[in-house]
């Protein structure tokens, strides 16, 4: 463990933090906000405590692990979660720091369940900051590699490794670096767009840099407390819909489309076609049981429910009209696309499309197989054979996560929410969806369900692995034995 | 003519052996003393130990000024550098046998040419073709097309339902559609006279247009011959992978190998609905559970040619399956075929016949050299003034056991007796025996 190298990584991190805090702080001098002083004091502290832990660090080796990597990775989160409580502390916004972190660790992991009962009433500087939040969590480990690494002389590749276990990572350049900045890029245009398209269907200029910031990054802040459904717009919706959904594709593929041209990479890809046939499949589905079970006519019924189904699946979590009302089926269903997610290397959490088809390939293989025992039954992603330690990977991923969801439902029903409640607010902490079962908020909630949210929240973040890994005694076992 | 072999592999052996009963100058190149040693002795060629990729060596054997350059070392890129360092020491003419579907893509013939290769060959890639035809066109034994199709010729196994059964030639009708251009009856090839006639078991091999298939199809007593649909592999060579995707659109393939890791390997060159089954070919059990009862071919492709011989004999025990059996060992051809395997597919003889093909005078567009039959087919371009164009084909005096098959005018096929008129600029097939087709040459 090379502890001098990752102090030396998150202090400067902290410093990245310090300035986005100032730039809030500007903003709120900007619009003569009341947490003018809250962000001048949080960048203030954050840039004391970077700085302190940078002088720990100082002299720290030239070499950096796999262990390092997973660490850094971990505590990062953890850190930007606490330093990220500042602002709502001392501005007094909220009062107690089980709520903060809370709604800090519901921004950087892109969740999006807030504790703040009125968010119409908070000053704009702290809705920026909430947003941005996201929209730092979302870039996640490409910010890291981007802006981080390369100071230190790091290529990086650890790191990337790390968020991308289970499915084979695609080089779009050799040097992870290059790649990191366009995507950077890209994210980058694309919120700019998002923000373009917003202002052109009405919304004031603060609220589409927020509501872009969010979508991009599949995060699901709002600056209203309805949500989206409080602008009764249909443009505004289905621009949103666009966003998610382009903010659920792999940052690469679109990367390689954009910039190199590469379109066919993206139309080709497997992994692309399931996330297309997943959304249109439960479109479909509740499009179909809209207008037969609640007589709704088809038009409106195909808005809500693809702007639903892209909310939940890519995991923003933004909702649209009348989403309330609807039967609880509905909330089954959508519930199942939210253990699916976007794609790969995209900012939505939860399982992934990938992983998804390569499990229900798994399956039609494993029948086929109790047919013809001897036959060698590949799994093809892309046209390419998956190796089958793989498949194990990502067959115990699957597994794991399943678990997962059924253990913090459990967690949750002892903490004392009832039933679907508890599942739902499982579901959706663990795929950083951050949309409960309709009539629910997080606030007021125990304490406990709380810290049980914000480490399922951090886990669903990180791939599972990463959070786990660090909590098992072998990874803090000497010299890797 | 000089033609310079380099590599005395198998299908370099074979060539030579071939082009040493030619009377044409061959020189043999291989770095192993050995494998030359017992060339030399028993051939008429010249055989050079040396490097094909070196440069002083290549100069040594005489590179500049020969006719033909052929690079059959097992070793793709060596073959590639080979013909490139001939081709710039002055060779004519260059072939390179390469094991690399991608190379064979016609966007790429003018960058190799370019490169100094003028011609590639793929044997596994020929030999699958080889299955591919054979199976496609399931109560055909033998197929050939000629000037893009327009006329075909067929070997076509002959059994009891024929119509033609034991009737002499000159009592059929006159305007048949077809001609019969040879006959193989046990080993013997017959160029048919009038009073010959078709007996039960004959290989006859039909030249017709292509519209009159299914009249041929329909008189050999074959209508009722089912259609390929389902087709077991056994043993997973390079052969069955470019053959199952040749065929996999048309027919389910199932592949049988009995190496795990070669089956996982075959995994990832294959298209997905291909399966393969990791496993014995010769396990009965196996056989039977993969469902070779419901198989109408079965095509065996391992290394060794009497595993293959003997599961195609066994195979028809489940049903009355087509078999196709790779067998290199020349030897056994004969054996196979008297057998009744509807497929005898040879790497060897695939190659050296397509190199042969290259060596004939530029005219001649297509010569086979049959597995089954010791003789030739070739397409001839008649040129200007040929003597075939002075007289009728009756007239013609063409040497004994060569017949004219049929000949292709503009886009149309036409079959020829006795009292057509060649035009020059016309396509004609010719079937003939032994290795006449240089003989045949001066006629046209």
């Amino acid at each position: 463990m090379h502890i001098k190298t990752i102090l030396r990584i998150l202090g400067s991190l902290l410093m990245l933090l310090a300035v986005i805090m100032a730039g809030c702080a500007a903003v709120a001098l900007f619009f003569g906000g009341t947490d003018f002083f809250a962000f001048l004091a949080s960048a203030l502290i954050t840039v004391l405590l970077g700085l302190w832990l940078l002088y720990f660090g100082k002299g720290g080796e030239k070499q950096y692990s796999r262990r390092d990597s997973y660490l850094t990775i971990t505590l990062s989160w953890m850190l930007f979660a606490l330093v990220g409580t500042l602002p709502f502390l001392i501005s007094g916004l909220i009062t107690n720091f089980t709520d903060a972190f809370f709604e800090s660790m519901s921004g950087f992991t892109t969740t999006g369940c807030t504790v703040i009962g009125d968010t119409e009433a908070i000053p704009r500087a702290t809705l920026l900051w909430r947003c941005m939040s996201q929209w730092l969590g979302g870039l996640g480990i490409v910010f890291f590699t981007v802006a981080v690494l390369p100071m230190f002389g790091f290529s990086g590749v650890q790191l990337f490794a790390a968020e991308a276990t289970g499915y084979a990572k695609m080089k779009a350049n050799p040097r992870v670096a290059v790649s990191a900045r366009w995507i950077l890029t890209v994210y980058v245009s694309l919120t700019i767009l998002c923000t373009i398209a917003l202002w052109l269907c009405g919304m004031h200029p603060f609220e589409a840099i927020c509501h872009s910031l969010t979508t991009i990054s599949t995060g699901g802040f709002s600056t209203r407390n309805e949500s989206i459904a409080s602008f009764h717009s249909i443009p505004m919706e289905w621009v949103l819909v666009l966003f998610m959904f382009v903010g659920g594709i792999n940052y690469t593929l679109i990367y390689l489309a954009v910039v190199k041209g590469k379109v066919r990479d993206l139309l080709r890809s497997s992994e692309f076609h399931w996330y297309l046939f997943i959304v249109f499949i439960f479109t479909a589905i509740i499009t179909g049981g809209l207008v037969h079970r609640e007589d709704r006519d088809f038009i409106t019924a195909v808005s809500d429910a693809i702007f639903m189904v892209v909310s939940t699946q890519t995991t923003t979590g933004f909702a649209c009209t009348n989403y309330s009302t609807w039967p609880s089926w509905v909330w089954m269903i959508l519930g199942f696309s939210m253990y699916f997610g976007a794609m790969g290397g995209s900012s939505s959490g939860a399982m992934k499309s990938s992983r998804i088809a390569i499990f229900a390939k798994s399956i039609a293989a494993e029948f086929r197989r109790i047919l013809h025992p001897n036959a060698v039954l590949p799994v093809r992603m892309n046209g390419m054979v998956i190796p089958s330690s793989t498949r194990t990977t990502v067959l115990t991923f699957v597994c794991l996560y399943v678990l997962l969801v059924l253990f913090g439902w459990l967690l949750f029903i002892i903490c004392g929410m009832d039933f679907p409640n508890a599942y739902g607010m499982s579901l959706c902490c663990l795929g950083n969806v951050g949309i409960i079962v309709p009539g629910t908020s997080c606030v007021g909630l125990p304490l406990t369900v709380k810290w049980v949210s914000c480490f399922l929240m951090l886990v669903g973040r990180l791939e599972l692995y990463s959070v786990l890994l660090v909590l098992t005694p072998t990874f803090w076992r000497e010299g890797n034995f | 003519m000089k033609i310079i072999i380099a590599g005395a592999g198998a299908v370099g052996t074979h060539l030579a052996k071939l082009l040493a009963g030619e009377q044409q100058d061959i020189v043999l190149i291989d770095e192993s003393a050995e494998k030359l040693s017992k060339l030399e002795s028993n051939f008429d060629l010249l055989t050079v130990e040396a490097k094909p990729t070196s440069l002083a060596d290549l100069k040594s054997a005489g590179v500049n000024g020969a006719d033909l350059f052929v690079a059959v070392t097992p070793d793709e890129s060596r073959n590639v550098t080979a013909c490139i360092l001939a081709h710039s020491l002055g060779a004519r003419k260059t072939v390179a046998r390469i094991d690399n579907y991608e190379y064979l893509q016609p966007k790429n013939r003018e960058f190799f040419r370019g490169l100094g290769v003028d011609a590639l060959i793929y044997p596994e890639m020929l030999a699958a073709k080889e299955i591919a035809d054979c199976l496609r066109k399931s109560w055909i034994r033998q197929w050939w097309e000629f000037a893009g199709g327009a006329l075909v010729m067929m070997g076509v196994k002959v059994r009891a339902g024929c119509q033609m059964l034991g009737i002499p030639f000159m009592e059929l009708k006159k305007d048949e559609p077809y001609h019969i251009v040879a006959i193989k009856r046990g080993s013997e090839t017959i160029i048919p006279k009038g009073s010959d006639c078709v007996m039960e078991n004959d290989l006859v091999f039909f030249m017709a247009a292509r519209s009159s298939i299914e009249y041929i199809r329909r008189i050999t007593g074959k209508a009722g011959y089912p259609k390929i649909k389902n087709v077991l592999i056994m043993g997973g060579s390079r052969i069955a992978v470019n053959a199952a995707r040749l065929m996999h659109e048309e027919m389910t393939v199932k592949i049988i190998e009995s190496d795990r890791a070669r089956c996982e390997w075959l995994t990832e060159l294959l298209p997905s609905d291909v399966m393969v089954i990791h496993g014995d070919g010769r396990d009965r059990e196996l056989l039977l559970s993969e469902g070779i009862d419901s198989a109408q071919a079965f095509v065996a492709l391992t290394d060794n040619a009497e595993t293959n011989i003997l599961t195609c004999v066994a195979s028809r025990q489940f049903a009355p399956v087509k078999t196709v059996a790779e067998v290199e060992n020349i030897d056994f051809i004969s054996m196979a075929e008297s057998l009744d395997i509807a497929g005898v597919i040879n790497k060897k003889k695939l190659a050296a016949s397509t190199i042969y093909q290259m060596l004939l005078d530029a005219d001649v567009n297509n010569v086979k050299s049959l597995t089954f039959a010791d003789a030739d087919v070739a397409e001839f371009t008649v040129s200007e003034k040929a003597r075939v164009t002075k007289c009728l084909v009756k007239d013609l005096d063409l040497p004994q056991g060569a017949t004219i098959g049929g000949l292709v005018r503009g886009k149309e096929g036409m079959l020829v007796g006795g009292s057509t008129q060649i035009l020059p600029g016309d396509h004609v097939v010719v079937f003939c025996l032994g290795s006449m087709i240089k003989k045949l040459e001066k006629y046209f």
